[in-house]
């Protein structure tokens, strides 16, 4: 009997989960022109930091990084950004502002789950396109060929699975604090600064200075964005370069995730308390 | 029969910054906030049977609306207790959210950019409606509501009235026991308030759900609800049959006219009390069943431009039953007698 309920269970679930991804992804249709100019812009940031590495090395490799190196980097960078995005945080943000969450927490399903489903539906396709635009690119451009190597390639898409969980707890628990302050998305853009730079989006970390690796290691930052993409690229051979960062990967995908319950059942009694 | 909605000393208060004017007033209340506790709903006790239709009735501020999400769930009470088709509300939850729905008027939850079609399939699996259920249900709130293809078209494409069909047909897919409904007649025009009206009471009818409304319209009233709570600054005034409180109140109608001939304001009077006089444009006060001839004798004998017979404004109907005025009716809810003011917590 019980087992019988659980199923069933299961299959709402699994059925709310298609239906909340098949309206994103209708959404996202309508939008389509939008999507392609953001996607033009995901991939021209790291084109332009590119090119820039691209003629530094000009004269021989930088710290060990050879032009052909930086090039399946960036390659690498476009496509995990692409894959880890988060922009939750504005959604909230409006959901709490304009009243928009009181339908939202009046139906039979928590808010969050209608979120993931959108970023699922966003983001499956459009790390397809980039994708396929690599492979592309790979047919006359030897240097952003990376090794076949399933068993890595493997590894990498769990690094870049976990890497989009915990951005996204990180975008949707910051966002939450719409429920007590006005300012939820600034900290979200302030974070987007420090990310720049710590998480390895216009140089691989290896090249910023020690003090600053040092410091961006106690951070979430390198996780979400430079293992992956060096699992992915192949810069990541050792067990102990694993260890480290899918255990870096599990611990900080832990806190945003306590932090994000946190400050939904505490947001949700303010909200309780005060309205929107 | 069973009781669908119990409250029982409903209170809620809530703590308003208090800021002097001015950059000198912001910048003191940034350096030190100080609150101001305003009581929005202040004990209030009703008790709905299954299957009634039961219209809230209030001026603006009054605490409808925060008694409908204290109802709901999405706000706690500061004090008191309610039960909702079986149902604490605050607790109760993914079973009790299962049984009520909740329409307001101002807010929309058909996805914007998509045929209302698309939020019917999406609540279908939200609620976890079986296939079979949902096309019956799918195919009955169609029919009532005369959907016919606009469910077909982008929900932005939509009047507000057929959006607010849409809303009511995605919000009952689930076949909710009760049903809470914030002004769902705000802003629309009459034909589509008459059909969003005579929906209601059909589905009521048919599925014996409970229905508790806010408005500010009486007709919706009149034409939904036999019973009636008047809420004003939080307090409930009244709870009874709304035929009562007609009797109660003057019954009377409003003429509203434009004139096309200057017409004296004594003139005026011989047709009823005339309670605005601005020409071309003047309204006037009649008993509700001289109505009909007066507006004959006006359009006889006077240059008419424009006739409408309208209810008096429920800010009026309240003044009326109550014996207020109406400058304290309309005027925002004050803070309670006991207002402390205090600092912040740290």
């Amino acid at each position: 009997m019980s087992r019988v309920a659980t199923r069933s269970a299961f299959a709402t679930f699994r059925d709310q989960y298609a239906e909340l991804m098949r309206s994103a992804f209708l959404i996202d249709l309508q939008y389509r022109a939008s999507i392609a100019i953001w996607l033009l812009w995901g991939i021209t940031e790291p084109i332009i930091s590119l090119g820039i590495w691209w003629s530094i090395a000009a004269g021989g490799a930088v710290d060990g990084y050879t032009r052909e190196d930086f090039a399946r980097y960036f390659f690498g960078v476009a496509l995990v950004n692409q894959a880890t995005l988060s922009w939750d945080a504005w959604n909230i943000d409006r959901w709490i502002r304009e009243g928009e969450m009181n339908f939202r927490l009046t139906r039979p399903i928590a808010p969050i789950h209608e979120a993931i489903a959108d970023n699922i539906a966003y983001k499956a396709p459009t790390a397809v396109i980039i994708l396929t635009a690599w492979i592309g690119a790979a047919t006359f451009w030897p240097a952003v060929r990376i090794p076949f190597e399933p068993g890595r390639w493997a590894l990498a898409i769990i690094a870049i699975v976990l890497a989009a969980a915990i951005r996204f707890l990180n975008g949707y628990a910051t966002g939450l604090l719409a429920f007590w302050t006005t300012r939820a998305t600034a900290l979200v853009e302030l974070q987007f600064g420090l990310s720049l730079f710590l998480s390895g989006r216009i140089a691989p970390l290896s090249l910023l200075p020690p003090q600053v690796v040092r410091a961006a290691e106690y951070l979430w930052f390198p996780y979400v964005l430079s293992f992956p993409v060096e699992v992915l690229t192949g810069t990541v051979t050792t067990g102990g370069q694993y260890a480290r960062g899918f255990g870096g990967q599990a611990i900080w995908l832990a806190i945003w995730l306590l932090l994000y319950l946190l400050v939904w059942t505490r947001g949700r009694r303010r909200y309780g308390a005060v309205g929107g | 029969m069973p009781t669908a909605i119990v409250a029982t000393g409903l209170s809620k208060t809530y703590d308003v910054k208090v800021r002097d004017p001015g950059i000198r007033g912001a910048l003191a209340a940034l350096a030190r906030p100080r609150y101001r506790q305003v009581r929005a709903v202040d004990d209030v006790s009703f008790a709905i049977e299954r299957g009634d239709a039961v219209a809230f009735l209030g001026p603006n501020g009054a605490g409808k609306t925060t008694t409908l999400k204290m109802l709901t769930g999405l706000l706690f009470p500061s004090s008191g207790r309610a039960q909702v088709a079986g149902c604490d509300p605050w607790t109760g939850g993914n079973a009790f959210r299962q049984r009520i729905a909740f329409v307001l008027g101002n807010k929309q939850q058909l996805l914007w950019d998509l045929p209302p079609e698309e939020t019917f399939r999406l609540n279908r699996a939200i609620y976890g409606v079986s296939a079979a259920d949902y096309t019956t249900r799918r195919a009955e709130l169609v029919e009532l509501l005369v959907l016919g293809d606009l469910i077909d078209k982008p929900a932005r494409q939509l009047s507000l009235g057929e959006r607010m069909k849409c809303e009511l047909a995605a919000a009952l897919l689930h076949q909710p026991e009760v049903l809470f409904l914030d002004e769902p007649t705000l802003g629309l025009d009459l034909e589509a308030q008459q059909t969003i009206r005579t929906f209601l009471g059909e589905y009521r009818r048919r599925h014996g759900a409970t229905i508790l409304l806010t408005s500010h319209y009486m007709a919706d009233v009149t034409a939904l609800a036999s019973r009636v709570l008047i809420i004003n600054r939080g307090r409930l005034l009244y709870d009874g049959e709304l035929s009562e409180l007609v009797a109660r109140i003057a019954p009377i109608k409003r003429i509203e006219l434009v004139l096309s001939e200057t017409v004296s304001r004594a003139r005026l009077e011989e047709y009823g009390t005339v309670a605005h006089y601005a020409p071309p444009r003047a309204t006037l006060e009649v008993p509700r069943e001289l109505a009909t001839a007066a507006s004959t004798r006006l359009l006889t004998d006077l240059e008419v431009a424009d006739l409408s017979i309208q209810d008096p404004p429920i800010e009026e109907v309240i003044r009326i039953a109550f014996g207020e005025t109406e400058h304290d009716v309309l005027a925002e809810p004050e803070p309670v007698a006991r207002t402390d003011v205090r600092r912040a917590p740290p």
